[in-house]
């Protein structure tokens, strides 16, 4: 199979995911079970994004909850000014300021008035955070381990403080209690099939846009710098700037899916800007696979869908976590490009065994599927 | 021709190291400068500084009469400047295609790069590059499966991609055969004139094929300048190489 | 003045802490590059150790701290020769992996032990406070405070005096070159891990009466032993020192001014503009790059 019939088979693949998630309400019919998948699918947006920056550019961002949870805080915040006060009964202050003894409304929520803000700044907000953090780390030239370690350390500093300043952001339990979105006339509630296609058309819009993206040369070259960066450099190009880039549009598209992800859940809390769950989204991209979108969007797809078809109860999500941490570490030993790879790996079988029956059988050993992963894993461990 | 390259003084130390101590060297455009010398002689390290990996701690280096002395390596590339490492560098988990892809570097933003046309005109002359340097039917492969020689061929394509005008080479023959080494030799006598090339080598029936002036090197500065004929009858140049028997035996 | 003393006093208490839960995360990225994201794991680890011996057996703090060098040094080097050793060539993923081992120490400890806080019992003869220059100081953080130089100085004396620190430091200048000479790296490398696994029980076992013990507390240690290596640089232990110094102090102030989550932010954005200006940490010396 040659470059051109992958790429073509691969845009089908696409294509037919696409399709698949797009018609899936027309199958089925319950309310809620169609929430549990609209989640999955944001999960699916998520993993997506971080595929983006550190599958193509080898920058993986710990702290991508960061982006995820302003762009969920955003919304809830223009969400909980519309909503009709109901026990406080204030002037259009949210309820748990009321509850902090604050009398106006501060400067920085009154933009949040207007919904065009909200959704502007709820992608802009954390691409702006991802501009500067990235301007600081990649013109200082820090790479590969540290970058990861300030991206968490980032994610910590935040958590603790929308925890600590509950004043202005709701602190432990979040912005709850909201009104439900209402754009040119149409209503997105969290069980409605609206909702779902609005998630449904995102999640393809950023898979084949970023698919697009990573066929450009600016993908290629983002692709180089996870490969070799100072080499590129030596070209010419400004991977400083790439690096940046990369970063940057990850941080939005993970921002606008926190958006989305308020819509689901009908409210927006601290965990949603945790670690555990940054932990989570790079659980599922390493399983699904790293340097495929579509990958990574399969693997969150996978282990939430699998996850939330198991139970809903905190004692087994103690123990799904553990199980999860030593999937997690499997997958990093034995199968770093995920489950992605092992089409890669067939792929591989049959390029070889069509190369076989074109030469002499004597100079090509046979080799099984098993060898070819085997000889995989082994040059991906050496590097 | 116009003084293309133009080093004075220049000193590189690493924690109290000299490895360059009071480098001169002018190369004129179109020249095909060697750059020899025993082992220790800083001749790599030369090479580093022009194109930014090393900085210089004393002394300038200008190009086109610019003062590039500190800049940052990739806007010391943007200026022309192109660099061979002695040990191989190509981007390995990427084809030969698209190797030489990111090498054709006349383009350098992210945004140019965002809309620029996946198969545009320019890959009929990068697939005629790999034919020149014997991948035509490798440029699906990727690099980590090329074998050495390979590689070597390889990284030397990326660099006639990258159509620097000052093309800096580290020992570009090291492990080749003498086919391959003679077939360098020709290439490279084919880019000179349009580009100039400082080389670095050890092979001396390599250096006398192609080679026009040579500069050597010694202890972190250039101990003579040639023809090859002068050069192999300077005394100081053979007491540089003591013991291997004259520059010849090197 | 007396004020001036007392932030003095709890800015070189905290930076004694801070050293204390670092020096194991830098000698294991100093010598092998390697990003333990378990590191905080290890330290609740200990803490947990330290309660569990404490409540079954009643033993008295000091020889359960000594319990949980030994425990944690053991799991750390289990975790090193089952995983890590084989990830040395992929450094992004020896923290994926750590990361991993993380998870499953936490969940392990909260599965088991529950996920309520726990407390452990400062000796009656530390609960004092020491008067010095006018100014009260906790005994017990006194005895902190020496037991890290102690810890020190005897991490000081393994690398530079025994056969084992010799080893160390050939293999982390050239681990091919120390094997040509008969080297065992793979042993030098568990080993230290282990120890580095080691110091981190015994900082969590340290603090653990400070602060109250749960399953998640890892998570904070772990970053701010990161912020403490990322300033310090890791080419000497000198570094290491001069760094929890100064953000010890630092966060100590700016915790008096303000508050401690605002601390917290201001020495990590301090930390990033640092890293901006000077990429290679405050104290590293420049090395010549082969």
């Amino acid at each position: 199979m040659n470059a051109s019939n992958y790429a073509r088979w691969r845009l089908a693949g696409y294509l037919l995911f696409c399709c698949l998630i797009l018609i899936f309400p027309v199958i089925l019919n319950n309310d809620y079970l169609l929430n549990k998948f609209m989640r999955y699918l944001v999960f699916g947006i998520l993993s997506a994004a971080l595929s983006f920056s550190w599958g193509y550019a080898g920058i993986l961002n710990l702290g991508q909850a960061v982006s995820f949870g302003l762009g969920s805080y955003a919304m809830a915040m223009a969400l909980k000014l519309r909503t009709i006060p109901i026990q406080t009964g204030a002037k259009g202050l949210p309820d748990f300021m009321v509850w902090n003894d604050v009398k106006t409304l501060p400067w920085f929520w009154e933009p949040f008035h207007s919904y065009a803000f909200a959704i502007f700044a709820g992608v802009a907000a954390p691409m702006l955070l991802a501009l500067l953090l990235g301007w600081f780390m990649f013109r200082g030239r820090i790479t590969g381990v540290f970058v990861s370690i300030i991206t968490l350390a980032m994610l910590v500093v935040v958590n603790l403080l929308i925890i600590d300043q509950q004043r202005y952001t709701g602190g432990f339990n979040g912005i709850t209690d909201l009104t439900t979105l209402e754009v040119f006339g149409v209503a997105f509630d969290a069980y409605s099939a609206n909702t779902y296609y609005l998630i449904a058309g995102a999640l393809c819009v950023v898979l084949l846009g970023g698919l697009a993206i990573t066929q450009t040369k600016t993908g290629l070259i983002m692709q180089a710098i996870r490969d070799d960066e100072n080499r590129v450099r030596y070209f010419g190009y400004d991977v400083a700037a790439y690096q940046n880039f990369a970063l940057t549009v990850s941080a939005g598209v993970a921002g606008f899916a926190g958006m989305l992800y308020t819509l689901v859940m009908e409210f927006a809390s601290p965990t949603f800007l945790a670690v555990p769950l940054s932990l989570s989204i790079v659980i599922w991209c390493a399983v699904g696979g790293r340097s495929s979108l579509i990958g990574a969007a399969l693997g969150a797809i996978l282990v939430t869908g699998v996850q939330g078809t198991l139970s809903e109860s905190p004692a087994f999500l103690d123990t799904w976590m553990l199980f999860m941490g030593a999937i997690f570490i499997a997958v990093v030993l034995f199968l770093p490009e995920g489950l992605i790879g092992l089409i890669d790996i067939g792929v591989e079988a049959i390029n070889r065994r069509r190369a076989r029956t074109g030469e002499d059988r004597s100079k090509r050993p046979a080799m099984t599927v098993s060898d070819i992963a085997l000889e995989r894993s082994k040059r991906v461990r050496e590097g | 021709m116009p003084v293309l390259l133009e080093m004075r003084d220049v000193h590189v130390s690493f924690s109290g190291f000299h490895a360059v101590a009071g480098l001169d060297l002018t190369v004129e455009q179109g020249e095909l400068r060697c750059l020899i010398g025993p082992n220790g002689a800083g001749k790599t390290t030369a090479l580093d500084v022009i194109c930014g990996k090393a900085k210089a701690v004393a002394g300038e280096i200008l190009y086109r009469d610019r003062n590039i002395t500190r800049w940052e390596e990739y806007l010391i590339a943007r200026l022309g400047i192109g660099r061979k490492f002695q040990v191989p560098s190509v981007f390995k988990d990427l084809t030969v295609r698209e190797n030489l892809r990111v090498a054709h570097c006349k383009k350098l933003g992210i945004f140019r790069n965002l809309v620029s046309r996946h198969d545009g005109g320019s890959m009929d002359g990068l697939e005629k590059l790999a034919e020149i340097v014997g991948l035509k039917d490798e440029l699906n492969r990727q690099a980590r499966r090329l074998s050495h020689g390979q590689t070597q061929w390889l990284e030397t394509a990326l660099l006639v991609a990258q159509d620097a005008d000052l093309i800096l080479m580290d020992e570009p023959t090291a492990g080749m055969t003498s086919a391959e080494t003679h077939k360098t030799a020709e290439l490279f006598t084919r880019l000179k004139g349009r580009h100039t090339l400082i080389v670095v080598e050890h092979d001396m029936g390599f250096v006398r094929e192609i080679g026009d002036i040579i500069s050597v090197m010694h202890q972190g500065r250039i101990l003579a300048e040639g023809k090859i004929a002068e050069i192999e009858q300077n005394p100081e140049v053979k007491r540089a190489y003591l013991g291997s028997g004259g520059i010849s035996g090197a | 003045m007396a004020d001036t003393l007392n932030q003095i006093f709890t800015g070189l208490s905290i930076a004694s802490i801070l050293l204390l839960v670092s020096l194991g995360l830098a000698i294991i990225y100093g010598t092998m590059g390697v990003i333990n994201l378990a590191h905080g794991e290890f330290v609740m680890l200990g803490a947990y150790s330290v309660w569990l011996l404490q409540t079954v057996f009643g033993l008295n703090l000091l020889i359960c701290v000594v319990f949980a060098f030994f425990l944690v040094a053991a799991v750390g080097w289990l975790v090193e020769r089952l995983i890590v050793q084989h990830l040395y060539k992929r450094p992004l993923d020896t923290i994926l992996a750590t990361w991993g081992v993380g998870v499953i120490l936490q969940q392990g400890v909260r599965l088991s032990a529950g996920a309520n806080l726990r407390y452990i019992k400062m000796p009656d003869w530390l609960t004092k406070a020491v008067p010095i220059f006018g100014v009260d100081v906790s005994a017990y953080r006194i005895f902190i405070f020496l037991l890290t130089v102690a810890l020190l100085a005897l991490t000081y004396f393994l690398i530079t005096r025994t056969r084992y620190g010799f080893r160390l430091r050939a293999v982390t200048q050239n681990a091919e070159v120390a094997r040509c000479f008969g080297i065992n790296a793979a042993r030098v490398y568990s080993l230290t891990f282990a120890y580095g696994a080691g110091l981190a029980g015994v900082a969590g076992a340290l603090i653990g009466p400070l602060k109250s013990v749960s399953p998640d507390m890892g998570t904070n240690v772990v970053v701010d032993a990161f912020m403490v290596v990322v300033v310090g640089g890791v080419s000497s232990l000198l570094g290491t020192v001069a760094s929890a110094g100064l953000l010890g102090e630092l966060s100590g102030l700016l915790a008096y001014l303000y508050n401690d989550t605002l601390a917290k932010a201001l020495v990590f954005f301090g930390v990033v503009i640092l890293i901006r200006i000077r990429p290679e940490g405050m104290f590293t010396v420049h090395v010549r790059r082969g």
